[in-house]
């Protein structure tokens, strides 16, 4: 009773409704203009293949690398050296940053050569790398577990000196030894960190992969993309950018985020900034 | 959104709470902090002396201290990081003028701030280095290649942030100086660049560590100077000392830049206002 | 301070909003016609919800009335103006200026020359006790102390009308007690046109020329009570407390704004997500 039917309702409703539609499809809105634009491009311009490759070229030979089989080995081989370099990264980083962050000494004393080796985290290490281990997949892997261990080591170092003490000092209280409160207090205290260190460092990961696969590799999408421009073929370079994009949207929307909401959300412990 | 939260986690990240890691920040000024080098370096000497390897594979850290000084002192360090330092300078000018502007726009916008979202997660999840090759094919092996990989890397953070801080402003902000007769100018330079700013901030300190590995990358491919091509240049010729050296120097630029440059700026204005730390 | 005292500042006419929400446009406002004198402190009470933030706001001229006109000083209103200076509930203070940056902020804004604008600024941080503070920065200062430099950033810049929005929601109650009695002795001091939202029955009585009730949402006016003239200076809270005539008129407000308090829990949250205030 409180609230009336006013008289302008029809037309809000109908602009409502056109609001909503509006905002379900404005993300693709870029999409379709950089799409246009490039249609446009190539066709008041018209400039050469290897310039810049129409639309109809780059979805040909998605299709083309699709049905030969090349894209999947490709892909294939890429998530498997990211798979293997993101779980040695995140287990050593995981390990390192809990110790690291429960001793206030140690961490204290390893610092400058975290914050050091941090800076030249990745792709830095790949020339010394190419020494060593040669090209292929141990250097692809190698690059990936740096990458990926400096970002969870530390979160989770940080997510640790972060639980309250008053969180630990309630479970000692209560009876429980070092590993009852690691367990139920620090673990899953540092958890958001943790699971924000592991988001993060999977999308360094994957871009970190793709920068030594150009040089390093003999398989992967970043060799593909390498390969394709000694042929100047654009519409492969093109379509495996696009590749390499959409996978790490997958990759981070519908993967990851859904763990990090699904756990650390629900707890109410990380302030939601993703709603709308 | 993650764009965001990277901020827990970029390279060399200031920490921002006053315990263990920020006392140790601290602490880089004092000796202490060279210890757990000195070790690392004897553990390198240690191994080099004990295998016996060759020079091709591993030096010892005489050698590279030696070969350091070699490049100092003829100025060939002098040349390398200066190019490096121009390109990483002029993306970060160039983004920053570009980037900044189109982040207020878009923050003010709630259907262009959702709309935008979506293409720059996308465009960070395509690497600039994997534009490479395209690069090349229009601009060659030159440094405007290098600078188009670098901006791309570093502007779409700062896009990216500028949006999310613009958005984050108190509404009551803008209304408030309008009651006090602010016009629109007005309520940018009071308002939208100051309350923006330690987003801004964030974003630049983000892009800058990931521009500096783009650069990085791409100076290795591009081989037109730089850093990158002096380590990489160096494998070719099988000149362990001179890529180790190089490490060396990258990692020392970069955190001087990050610790004399970026977080000063935080410093002066974010954490003398209080507004950061959430 | 006006010559024409009876002079009417502000005119509101046939006012009524509607807001567009998700579920369709919802009433924030019955009805309303006021009108408030040069000079005059009306104070409006009414339950949450009942749309008195929305009237502000068009006071104000933030927000356009889907019905009906406001004009002030014979203008109509239609965009913010530097004649009418608003108090926010909500800390609107900008937390990258200095205490005196933020005071002079709308004489800056009006182009005062600097020495001008300090000689006035330091004279407004004497009257409000922040003498001491002028270089620290807001998230240095205590929630009452950043309510009175806002107040005092409104004032500054010299408005004919101030509009305040329950400015004392957001602090301790023993400091609210000081800012209501500091509030009166600077509106008795400057005699400005004040407009204030509160739902403090006590609050609006204390502070009040005049006190006017609103309904619940959506809300109209359905009472005005005048308050009798006090000896200039007289609004402190221990006269108050033991003026037998006040305590009833306070009395007879609360039931006033009591009756309107026969919300349900649903229509109550209905209310709270609509307009606020």
């Amino acid at each position: 009773m409180s609230v009336q039917a006013a008289p302008i309702a029809t037309t809000s409703t109908a602009r409502r409704a056109l609001g909503r539609l509006a905002w379900t499809l404005v993300p693709a809105a870029p999409f379709v203009i950089v799409t246009l634009i490039w249609i446009m491009a190539t066709g008041i311009l018209n400039p050469s293949k290897e310039t810049l490759p129409p639309v109809t070229d780059v979805l040909a030979s998605i299709k083309e690398l699709a049905l030969s089989g090349q894209l999947a080995t490709n892909v294939v081989a890429s998530l498997y050296r990211l798979l293997l370099g993101s779980i040695l990264g995140i287990v050593t980083g995981l390990i390192g940053g809990v110790i690291v962050g429960l001793n206030r000494k140690l961490a204290e004393s390893l610092n400058p050569v975290v914050v050091f080796f941090n800076a030249i985290s990745g792709i830095v290490w790949l020339p010394l790398m190419i020494t060593w281990l040669g090209i292929g997949n141990a250097l692809a892997v190698f690059l990936i577990w740096n990458t990926v261990f400096f970002i969870v080591f530390q979160n989770a170092a940080l997510g640790v000196q972060l639980v309250p003490e008053v969180y630990e000092q309630g479970v000692r209280a209560l009876g429980g030894g070092r590993w009852q409160t690691m367990r139920s207090v620090i673990l899953p205290g540092a958890l958001p960190y943790i699971l924000t260190g592991i988001r993060t460092g999977l999308g360094f990961g994957w871009r970190a992969l793709i920068a030594a696969e150009l040089v390093g590799a003999a398989t992967g999408l970043g060799t593909m993309i390498f390969d394709a421009a000694e042929y100047h073929r654009s519409d492969i370079i093109v379509a495996g950018c696009l590749i390499i994009g959409v996978i790490a949207i997958v990759m981070d929307r519908w993967l990851l985020l859904p763990i990090e909401r699904r756990t650390v959300r629900r707890w109410g412990l990380v302030a939601d900034t993703e709603k709308e | 959104m993650s764009l965001v939260s990277v901020q827990h986690a970029p390279a060399a990240r200031p920490i921002p709470v006053p315990t263990g890691w920020a006392v140790a920040a601290r602490q880089l000024r004092s000796v202490k902090i060279l210890f757990p080098f000195i070790v690392l370096v004897a553990i390198w000497w240690a191994i080099q002396a004990a295998g016996n390897f060759p020079d091709r594979v591993l030096v010892s850290p005489q050698r590279v201290f030696d070969t350091m000084v070699l490049l100092i002192s003829r100025g060939v360090i002098a040349e390398y990081v200066s190019t490096s330092l121009k390109i990483i300078g002029i993306a970060t000018a160039i983004s920053i003028v570009v980037g900044v502007p189109i982040g207020f726009a878009v923050g003010a916008n709630r259907y262009a701030a959702r709309s935008l979202e979506g293409f720059l997660r996308f465009l960070q999840g395509v690497s600039g280095i994997a534009w490479l090759p395209l690069i090349i094919i229009w601009f060659g092996f030159t440094h405007a290649t290098t600078l188009a990989v670098v901006v791309y890397t570093l502007i779409v953070p700062i896009i990216f942030n500028t949006m999310i801080g613009t958005r984050a402003i108190p509404e009551h902000y803008g209304l408030a100086l309008r009651s006090l007769g602010a016009a629109r100018l007005r309520l940018i330079t009071d308002v939208y660049l100051p309350g923006a700013l330690p987003s801004i901030v964030v974003g630049l300190r983000l892009g800058m560590g990931y521009g500096w590995r783009a650069l990085i990358a791409a100076e290795m491919l591009v081989r037109q100077g730089g850093l990158g091509d002096l380590i990489f240049g160096a494998r070719t010729s099988g000149q362990i000392d001179r890529i180790i050296g190089g490490m060396i120097i990258i990692g020392t630029l970069y955190l001087l830049i990050d610790r004399m440059l970026v977080q000063p700026i935080e410093n002066l204005t974010i954490a003398r206002w209080g507004v950061l730390r959430k | 301070m006006d010559a024409a005292a009876n002079a009417e500042k502000i005119a509101v006419s046939g006012f009524r909003h509607f807001f567009d929400t998700e579920d369709g446009p919802v009433q924030a406002t019955g009805v309303v016609d006021l009108k408030i004198r040069a000079g005059e402190f009306v104070t409006l009470v009414g339950p949450s919800g009942c749309g008195k933030t929305t009237l502000l706001k068009a006071m104000a001229g933030f927000i356009r009335p889907t019905e009906g006109t406001i004009h002030c000083d014979g203008k109509l209103v239609t965009k913010p103006g530097r004649e009418r200076g608003v108090v926010f509930q909500e800390l609107a203070i900008l937390p990258w200026r200095t205490v005196r940056r933020n005071i002079g902020h709308g004489l800056e804004i009006a182009g005062v020359p600097k020495v001008e604008r300090e000689e006035k600024v330091t004279r407004l941080i004497d009257l409000i006790g922040l003498g001491g503070f002028e270089d620290r920065y807001p998230h240095e200062l205590s929630g009452g102390m950043r309510q009175r430099v806002a107040v005092a950033r409104t004032w500054a810049a010299d408005p004919d009308v101030i509009l305040m929005d329950e400015p004392f929601a957001a602090v301790d109650a023993m400091t609210r007690l000081t800012l209501q009695e500091e509030l009166g002795r600077l509106c008795v001091a400057t005699r400005k046109t004040v407009f204030f939202i509160t739902h403090s029955v006590d609050e609006a009585v204390f502070l009040g020329d005049r006190v006017l009730v609103m309904t619940r949402r959506p809300g109209t006016i359905k009472a005005e009570i005048d308050i009798p003239r006090r000896a200039a200076g007289g609004r402190d809270w221990e006269s108050f407390t033991t003026d037998v005539e006040m305590q009833g008129i306070a009395e007879r407000v609360l039931k006033l704004v009591r009756a309107e308090r026969g919300l349900t829990p649903a229509e109550e949250a209905r209310a709270a997500a609509g307009a606020g205030a």
